[in-house]
């Protein structure tokens, strides 16, 4: 089947998603989701993380089947999706992590599945394979790569050509960018955006998930706005703005879960100076306060996690300062960090943050260990009891002490990350999302609890993408666009969509910063 | 192809900006490992044939050749499986009952010979003993999802037993025209297992290095998710994979026979020096990956070793503990390699 | 959704051994197979035959299994515990041969162990080579260090007259009736039960075996704790070196490899099916009995002695399968 077409058929819909429910272990993630892409279109698919945007994407490739739902393709309603028949339906998928064998050539990686033969023979045509590679390549990107080049020699984003190429091979009638632009300098990005429109003009479909809003603007025919697991707008991109789905990605409502607090800041705890990693942030310099809650910003890319792993010491920077307490400190590992009193609650709750198969209490003690051990034996009397506290002032639901963490639910499972931090006695709090993944209820706990420990003279440090929550909680908030600080704002006198567009750089010229 | 896009040329990565340094940088070193093991292979050769003059002579290379025949043939069904595996030795891809399956693939090759059965019956019940080994392993594997260590251990503690069950513990004498065809010398003067070993392993390396089926072995291997994300049929690989590890085992079985004209016990010695041998095997790549080409390399390498030290006189026991330092000094080597990459 | 309600109570012993740590479906095919062969041969229940377990199926296989479970415990395995066994063994015959007291061949022995550990420890902590590798290499310098040492493999016999007392009392000696070597395989299993549920080590060990990014997130370094285990897996696998030697009165060159493979196969049985599938002592030695019933009793069912390996390699092959089948169930 030629993919030109249905360019001539528009006035179906390829996709009609209609109030899809997911529930992950009793947690909702979709509630109630519709999608409905029109044939030959690109389509925008927008929301903060945790909106429901990946799990939508997931049912579609047919990893996650929907509790509830209609799921039709191309006017055919279907049950469930497999992968096997999503790619049936020439459905194609380019994700954010490249699925590519480092080991292979790019003609191994781009035939991979369809490999062309020596005619007659059972045998790989190696060469077929590479020249037709250099072919393809050079047709739609005009990317020279050298034959012999494996993939884990590739940049990014020419790792990221020859996934879109893999697809191109298919003749794919639906295509879904997740993010296609995250590692991408503009120059790139601009070749890649005069791609998928010529694909559209073929009669291809396309899905464009993004952060960059200004990207949705200058590509997408419509947009759905995805927020806690529900569509709360479709739109045709000529009758909005970026501005116009920023205010409509960030809840509203929620503005009252946010405590009040009022503490005034005290001394300096934590000075980073001139703080540079080559390739990932240049010249952070900040001051956080006991007392003071710091919101932290930016995109993927934009270099503010990697500087919260760095004061963790899972990554080192190559200049610049870090006093704790006013004593310059070099942290090579985490150890040495928590030795500091710092303490990371990490974004990856259920891979670094809590061990899954120990139980409640091993969690809580495991970074304070010391303090319940005599002559090396635990002290399970007063591990038990630190435990029985922190669950209790925490709230954490759970069966009991022993219970394993995976019994968890998610935010629960956060407060025993936070929990094991409390019983370190930390003082600096770098919280990297906390509450993606988390119910409501245990989020509002959470913004208690960090309320709480600022009150007690910690400082806290929130790495969040979900804006809302962060002017909610934070006193200030620093927003990162390419590795540099490019705004600070005074939380109480900013609005979500402000800090949004700061840090998409959709306020700023510096989007050609690149 | 109806999708046919013309894009101006524009594209220009610039190596500093793309990362394409530093990953050269890392291939340069891979390189390096790769080179530096040619040139112990070759400096080892070297050494041996300035000091033993007999060392380099055809008929010398030609047994060494025959020597290593079955221990080639069950390195290569390992790599297989260590392909289709992946690295991790722990969870991924082993196949413990490789040399036990020799053992009993040979007891029922020699058991049917004597009953006076011909080649052909006595060869396919070696190949069939092989391959449902192979089978068991690949369900145990794959359908009940048990760790291929622990489930080739179990199926090697079984296979072992009925070796002993068969062979009641004792050499089963066996001659047949393939067997005298085998343990006679060929061409110039050098052992029929010698060009057995090599056609093996060209043929092994014509379905492995350059087939459909090779390729997918390795992206199953290296990175299911990639294998699975292009529709590959990730169990149906993997258990191909131990199936035809169970086949080498079968073929070996019917070598060893040849060479020790009959099936003996003690098979099970041979298991981690197969291992070894495998493992080295990847240094061999380009890739640094595991290849029949490489894992034969490893073989000769081990193989003239030991003839080496046989023609200089030295105790063939410092065999083994060479061998445990190449394992270590590569292993450390590509792990420095990695942690100076990350 | 059923509600989940793993969980784990306070470690005392009685109740680990009850089954609150060990999975009850081991409890269970041990107690099945007991069952079996109490009434497939008469001769089986019966004290004497019970005892005969526990000294020739039983004492050495449980303390290099449980050097085995330390090695798992920090998510390792270790294929040198034999290479250990040997060392040790080598060394206190060689020392009481050469006229030294037996407690100082001993401590010798045990330093050689531990010394085959520390190298492995060097090795995965220090470099950073996956345990499997590393301690495959050792094995096999290990293997030519012996046959170095004994001119090409030549066992070391200890006349019987040159055996000192204190050494045959290790090997063959008995306290209030109970065989030495018994003792000290009970004594290492309450140290070792004792270390990891109850020590701090123990319960940084397991952390790391379980889930390594979190320990390191939680700011523990696993190396330091990874090269203790490894050491310890030496130390202890040295014991039953010395114990070996000291019964047979003789060192054979890399025959503790005899003891590898079921080394492995009871700590993964008793690691797979455990309740909450962490290495444990307990499930170790329940593992390690399992394997010495079924060799015993098919022993005693006066089955040909060449198919009691295949039923042991059955009987293992069945209850992994199960397991691994089972919780593929419950995680589905």
């Amino acid at each position: 089947m030629s993919a030109a077409s249905p360019a001539a058929d528009r006035s179906g819909d390829a996709i009609h998603l209609e109030n899809i429910v997911k529930r992950f272990d009793g947690a909702l993630a979709l509630s109630g989701a519709s999608l409905r892409v029109r044939r030959g279109t690109v389509h925008g698919l927008v929301g903060q993380n945790g909106a429901g945007k990946s799990t939508l994407i997931k049912l579609l490739a047919g990893l996650h089947q929907p509790d509830e739902g209609r799921i039709e393709i191309d006017g055919q309603v279907y049950e469930k999706l497999t992968p096997h028949r999503v790619e049936e339906l020439g459905i194609h998928f380019i994700h954010q992590d490249r699925l590519l064998v480092p080991t292979f050539t790019v003609g191994e990686a781009l035939f991979l599945g369809r490999e062309p033969r020596i005619a007659g023979t059972p045998f790989l045509d190696r060469r077929l394979m590479q020249r037709r590679a250099g072919e393809i390549l050079n047709d739609y990107f005009g990317v020279r790569l050298p034959n012999s080049a494996l993939i884990s020699e590739l940049s990014t984003a020419e790792k990221q050509i020859v996934q879109i190429t893999r697809a191109l091979l298919d003749q794919p009638k639906i295509l879904v960018f997740d993010e296609p632009t995250a590692a991408l300098v503009r120059r790139e990005a601009d070749i890649l955006f005069r791609l998928i429109r010529r694909l559209r003009d073929e009669g291809v479909t396309i899905i464009y998930i993004s952060h960059y809003l200004n990207e949705i603007e200058e590509l997408c025919d419509h947009v759905t706005v995805l927020r806690n697991g529900e569509d709360v707008a479709t739109l045709p991109l000529g009758e909005t703005s970026a501005a116009a789905i920023a205010r409509l990605m960030v809840a509203r409502d929620i503005a009252e879960m946010f405590p009040k607090r009022s503490v005034t800041p005290g001394k300096d705890i934590l000075t980073i100076d001139q703080l540079s990693s080559r390739g990932k942030y240049h010249d952070i310099s900040l001051t956080l306060r006991r007392g003071e809650v710091l919101g932290l910003t930016g995109l993927l890319g934009s270099g503010a996690k990697d500087l919260i792993r760095t004061l963790f010491g899972l990554e080192t920077a190559t200049s610049g300062q870090i006093e704790i307490d006013g004593k310059p400190v070099r942290s090579v590992n985490p150890a040495q960090a928590v030795d500091q009193h710092l303490a990371l609650v990490p974004e990856d709750r259920r891979g670094n943050g809590v061990a899954l198969d120990l139980s409640v209490t091993e969690n809580i003690t495991l970074s304070s260990l010391k303090r319940f051990t005599r002559l090396g034996f635990l002290d399970f009397k007063s591990e038990r009891q630190e435990a029985d506290d922190l669950i209790r002032r925490l709230e954490v639901k759970t069966s009991g002490r022993n219970a394993l963490v995976r019994t968890l639910s998610g935010g629960n499972q956060q407060k025993v990350a936070i929990a094991k931090w409390l019983s370190r006695h930390s003082e600096v709090y770098l919280l990297d999302e906390p509450t993606v993944g988390v119910d409501i209820g245990s989020k509002v706990e959470i913004y208690n609890l960090i309320g709480d420990l600022a009150a007690r003279g910690a400082g806290i440090i929130v790495l969040s993408s979900d804006l809302a929550e962060l002017i909610g909680i934070t006193d200030r908030i620093l927003v990162l666009f390419r590795g540099n600080i490019v705004h600070e704002f005074v939380s109480s006198q900013t609005s979500p969509d402000e800090v949004l567009a700061a840090s998409t750089g959709s306020s700023e010229t510096l989007r050609h910063v690149g | 192809m109806s999708v046919d896009i013309q894009l101006a040329p524009v594209i220009h990565f610039e190596p500093g900006q793309s990362g394409f340094s530093s990953a050269r940088g890392v291939n340069l070193a891979a390189a390096a490992l790769r080179a530096g093991s040619l040139i112990a292979f070759v400096a080892i050769l070297v050494v041996f044939s300035v000091t033993a003059p007999y060392f380099l002579s055809v008929g010398n290379i030609g047994n060494v050749l025959g020597q290593s025949a079955i221990s080639g043939v069950l390195a290569i069904g390992l790599t297989i499986v260590l392909i289709a595996g992946g690295s991790n030795v722990v969870t991924g891809g082993i196949d413990l009952s490789l040399a036990a399956n020799m053992g009993l693939s040979a007891a029922v090759y020699a058991t049917i010979a004597q009953l006076g059965y011909g080649d052909a019956t006595a060869v396919a019940a070696a190949l069939l003993t092989g391959g449902l080994i192979g089978v068991v392993n690949a369900i145990a594997v794959v359908g009940a999802g048990i760790v291929p260590l622990l489930a080739t251990l179990a199926v090697m503690n079984i296979v072992a037993g009925l070796e002993l069950v068969l062979t009641q513990n004792t050499v089963i004498p066996a001659s047949t025209p393939l067997l005298t065809a085998l343990s006679s010398s060929g061409l110039f003067g050098i052992p029929a297992l010698a060009y057995v070993l090599l056609v093996f392993t060209l043929i092994a390396a014509a379905i492995v290095q350059y087939t459909p089926a090779g390729l997918r072995l390795y992206a199953v291997g290296e990175f299911p998710d990639a294998a699975r994300a292009a529709g590959l049929p990730v169990r149906r690989l993997v258990a191909g994979a131990f199936i035809a590890s169970g086949l080498c085992g079968g073929f070996a079985g019917i070598l060893s026979v040849s060479n020790l004209s009959g099936s003996t016990t003690g098979s099970g010695e041979m298991l981690l020096p197969v291992v070894v041998t495998a493992l080295l095997g990847s240094v061999f790549s380009r890739r640094l990956v595991p290849t029949v080409i490489g894992t034969l390399l490893s073989t000769l390498f081990v193989g003239f070793l030991v003839n080496g030290f046989q023609l200089l006189n030295i105790s063939s026991v410092l065999v083994s503990g060479v061998q445990g330092l190449l394992i270590l000094l590569v292993v450390s080597a590509t792990t420095l390699l990695r942690r100076q990459e990350a | 959704m059923t509600l989940q309600t793993s969980s784990i109570g306070t470690p005392t012993l009685p109740r680990l051994l009850l089954g609150t740590v060990v999975d009850n479906a081991l409890v269970l095919a041990l107690v099945t197979v007991f069952a079996a062969f109490s009434i497939a041969t008469p001769t089986f229940p019966t004290l004497a035959n019970l005892q005969s377990i526990l000294v020739n199926n039983f004492t050495l296989l449980a303390i290099v299994a449980i050097a085995m479970t330390f090695a798992v415990s920090v998510g390792g395995i270790d294929l040198s515990v034999g290479t250990a066994v040997d060392f040790a063994s080598f060394a206190f015959v060689s020392l009481v041969l050469a006229g030294q007291p037996v407690a100082i061949a001993a401590l010798a022995g045990l330093g050689a162990g531990a010394a085959v550990g520390a190298f492995n420890a060097v090795l995965i902590s220090g470099i950073g080579i996956s345990p499997f590798l590393a301690t495959l290499g050792t094995l096999f310098i290990g293997r030519s260090i012996q046959q170095l040492l004994t001119n090409g493999g030549n066992p070391v016999y200890l006349p019987p007259s040159g055996a000192p007392e204190a050494f045959r009392f290790l090997g063959r000696g008995a306290i209030a009736g109970i065989p030495v070597p018994l003792v000290i395989a009970a004594v290492i299993v309450a140290g070792a039960t004792l270390i990891l549920t109850r020590a701090r080590f123990g319960r940084v060990a397991l952390a790391i075996g379980i889930q390594p990014s979190v320990a390191r997130y939680s700011g523990i370094t696993a190396r330091a704790h990874v090269a203790v285990a490894f050491i310890l897996v030496g130390l202890i696998a040295a014991v039953a070196g010395l114990i070996l030697s000291a019964t047979v009165t003789v060192y054979i060159p890399s025959s503790g490899n005899a003891f590898l493979l079921n080394a492995i196969g009871a700590t993964f049985i008793g690691t797979t099916l455990s309740r909450l599938g962490r290495p444990n002592i307990p499930g170790t030695i329940l593992g390690v009995l399992l394997l010495g019933i079924v060799a015993n009793g098919l022993l005693l069912t006066g089955l040909n002695f060449y198919w009691q390996q295949v039923g042991t390699g059955l009987l293992i092959f069945a209850v992994l399968a199960l397991s691994f089948i089972n919780r593929r169930k419950a995680t589905a």
